[in-house]
């Protein structure tokens, strides 16, 4: 392994995001942006790698303001990243994303292996990660929870529905990782202070896509709504009653839904 | 008319989206399943034109069909297809997607078809919000869970070709198979559940929601972190959008925050009931019964009064 490039995404916090109840529409405004939580697996299956390979390692992503990202993201381990930030990413779909990454890929020449991890935790598409391999013409594996180089070779497992699969892949690929691949350990002081010094390459959409039709979104927006939400929400607790009170009135409450 | 795919690793779950593509449109249909012949049969007569028989051998990876698939689809050109949405079958629709650089709307649910464009809900934020997306492509792609459709009844009298496919083999061989021993979980068809949460401090106080399930005939599950950070409980048993979505006639979540990713998966429980020590959290607006309260003394009164 010379060169594994780690795909990560920087993504709005959910916990920022406000509901208006009425209209079921979604406060975007002051909401913080994060490391994608899965992500934080795939760097770290990186970074193993790197210890076992002595490869470079480098960290891509794209997205609008990714330029912040740089900071947490080498601070876990990271030697270098190749950013895009464009407001043309705000309304990509997994097709304008997996163009963009593979353009952006293909221009750092390539790598032995790229790692994205399962999902992102905003569009939960589950898809980058085959859809890159489709493009770059590499091998895809998905679900990967655990993952040794062997040579040329590397050997994965993957968690499916009825137990693990065992694969050994030979030549370039792509994987996804699940989240039980590792537990990424909080970077320390120093891999904090020592992620400024680390070399953080900006590039143009233009440098990276020949034809914008290809980043062209498939899939249109036509509405983004919270789930209609028709709860009772009664507490059976209100005016401090007490426990055998309240059981009582949970069961006469169940008993009348007819759920007993 | 229109040219229909579906692409599942089982009959069960062929059989549902067979069943979904039937209702939304007429179209000739072809079904690529791992089925034997008599299974295959029955797949013609529940809705299928024409089933394309899958079994890969013991070195094949299941996502090496893909490489058939594209062929295949640039010849015939299909409208729609649906991917079952299991682990594998989310990859080998990715890849499809990219190779035929068509549209894949991703666990996509409330399919139509409105003035020549496809439209689905799908979950994004992390159950926060549903977007509702739409498509004029050629060809459009969209993975299914099982249980957003239902598969119809068997015609005996129908009746098409069955074929198989042979995979083509890629860069990558399976060396291995683990079968994991899961024991029986039945949560999609369990009519009381009881779900447990972060609130339980104790391996040892999980003994109090098994006696209050025994006590209401109920299947226990949990959210994510008491499965995948503890191993409290098999990961067959947690609820939201990397786990189970469930359809109980009555949830009642213990010592559960009430996280989006979590409540994703209780959506369509009739009865939502939350026991927690803290009356702000979350999960109080999410209920339609709450006792607020620490649950290591609510249980025990609970599961003496049923
Ligand atoms: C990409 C992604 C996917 C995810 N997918 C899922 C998923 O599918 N399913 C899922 O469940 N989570 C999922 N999560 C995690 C989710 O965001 C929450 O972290 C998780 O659901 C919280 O679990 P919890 O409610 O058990 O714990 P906590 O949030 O810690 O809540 C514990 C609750 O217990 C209460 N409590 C504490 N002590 C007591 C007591 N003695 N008596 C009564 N109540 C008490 C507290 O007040 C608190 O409300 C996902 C996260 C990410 C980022
Ligand atoms: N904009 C992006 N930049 C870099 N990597 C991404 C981006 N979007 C998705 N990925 C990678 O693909 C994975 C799956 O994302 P998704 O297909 O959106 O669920 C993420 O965990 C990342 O590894």
């Amino acid at each position: 392994m010379k060169r594994v490039i780690v795909c990560y995404k920087w993504v709005p916090d959910g916990a920022d995001i406000r509901i208006d109840e009425r209209t079921r529409t979604l406060a975007m405004d002051g909401v913080s942006w994060t490391l994608n939580d899965f992500d934080r697996n795939a760097i770290e299956a990186g970074v193993q790698i790197k210890a076992a390979t002595g490869c470079d390692l480098i960290g891509v992503t794209a997205g609008v303001d990714t330029e912040a990202s740089g900071k947490d993201a080498l601070s876990r381990g990271l030697d270098s990243l190749y950013y895009l930030s464009d407001q043309a990413m705000a309304d990509a779909d997994s097709r304008t994303t997996s163009e963009v990454l593979a353009g952006m890929i293909g221009r750092l020449g390539g790598a032995d292996l790229v790692i994205c991890s399962e999902a992102s935790d905003d569009e939960y598409a589950q898809q980058t990660g085959p859809r890159l391999a489709a493009l770059l013409g590499y091998s895809s594996v998905t679900c990967v929870s655990a993952l040794s180089p062997s040579g040329e070779s590397l050997s994965a497992s993957r968690k499916l529905e009825e137990g693990v699969e065992d694969v050994e892949i030979a030549g370039p690929a792509v994987v996804s990782v699940v989240p039980d691949i590792n537990q990424p350990p909080f970077p320390s002081v120093k891999q904090i202070l020592g992620a400024k010094k680390k070399p953080s390459q900006a590039v143009a959409l233009a440098e990276v896509v020949g034809d914008m039709d290809r980043i062209r979104p498939q899939l249109r927006t036509d509405s983004l709504l919270a789930p209609e939400v028709s709860r009772k929400r009664v507490s059976l607790s209100a005016g401090g009653v007490g426990a055998a009170d309240a059981v009582a009135g949970l069961l006469k409450a169940l008993a009348a839904e007819g759920v007993l | 008319m229109s040219t229909q795919w579906v692409i599942a690793e089982t009959a069960a779950l062929a059989a549902e989206l067979i069943g979904g593509l039937r209702d939304l449109e007429d179209g000739v249909l072809t079904a690529f399943v791992g089925v034997d012949a008599t299974e295959a049969k029955t797949l013609i007569a529940l809705g299928a034109d024409r089933v394309v028989a899958l079994a890969p051998g013991n070195s094949t990876p299941w996502e090496d069909y893909v490489f058939p698939l594209v062929d295949r689809a640039r010849t015939e050109a299909p409208d729609l297809v649906l991917v079952g949405a299991t682990r594998r079958g989310r990859g080998l629709a990715a890849f499809l997607a990219a190779s035929l650089d068509a549209p894949l709307v991703s666990d996509a649910k409330a399919l139509s078809r409105r003035e020549g464009r496809i439209q689905a809900d799908r979950m994004v934020l992390g159950g926060l919000a549903v977007k509702t997306v739409s498509t004029d492509a050629a060809t459009v792609i969209a993975t299914v869970a099982a249980g957003v459709y239902a598969a119809r009844a068997a015609d005996l009298r129908r009746s098409g070709p069955i074929e198989t496919l042979e995979p083509v083999a890629g860069r990558v061989r399976v060396t291995g198979r683990r079968l994991k021993d899961g024991g029986d979980v039945n949560l999609a068809g369990a009519k009381r559940v009881v779900g447990v949460g972060r609130g339980f401090a104790d391996k040892a106080d999980l003994a109090l929601a098994e006696a209050l399930a025994t006590a209401l005939g109920a299947e226990l599950a949990c959210s994510r972190p008491i499965a995948e950070f503890f191993k409290w409980m098999p990961e067959e048993r947690y609820i939201g959008i990397s786990g189970q979505a469930i359809k109980p006639d009555l949830y009642i979540a213990v010592g559960i925050s009430g996280q989006a990713q979590h409540v994703y998966g209780i959506r369509d429980a009739k009865v939502i009931v939350s026991i927690n020590k803290d009356e702000t959290a979350p999960i109080g607006q999410k209920a339609d019964y709450s006792i607020v309260g620490d649950l290591k003394e609510v249980l025990p009164v609970l599961t003496g009064a049923l």
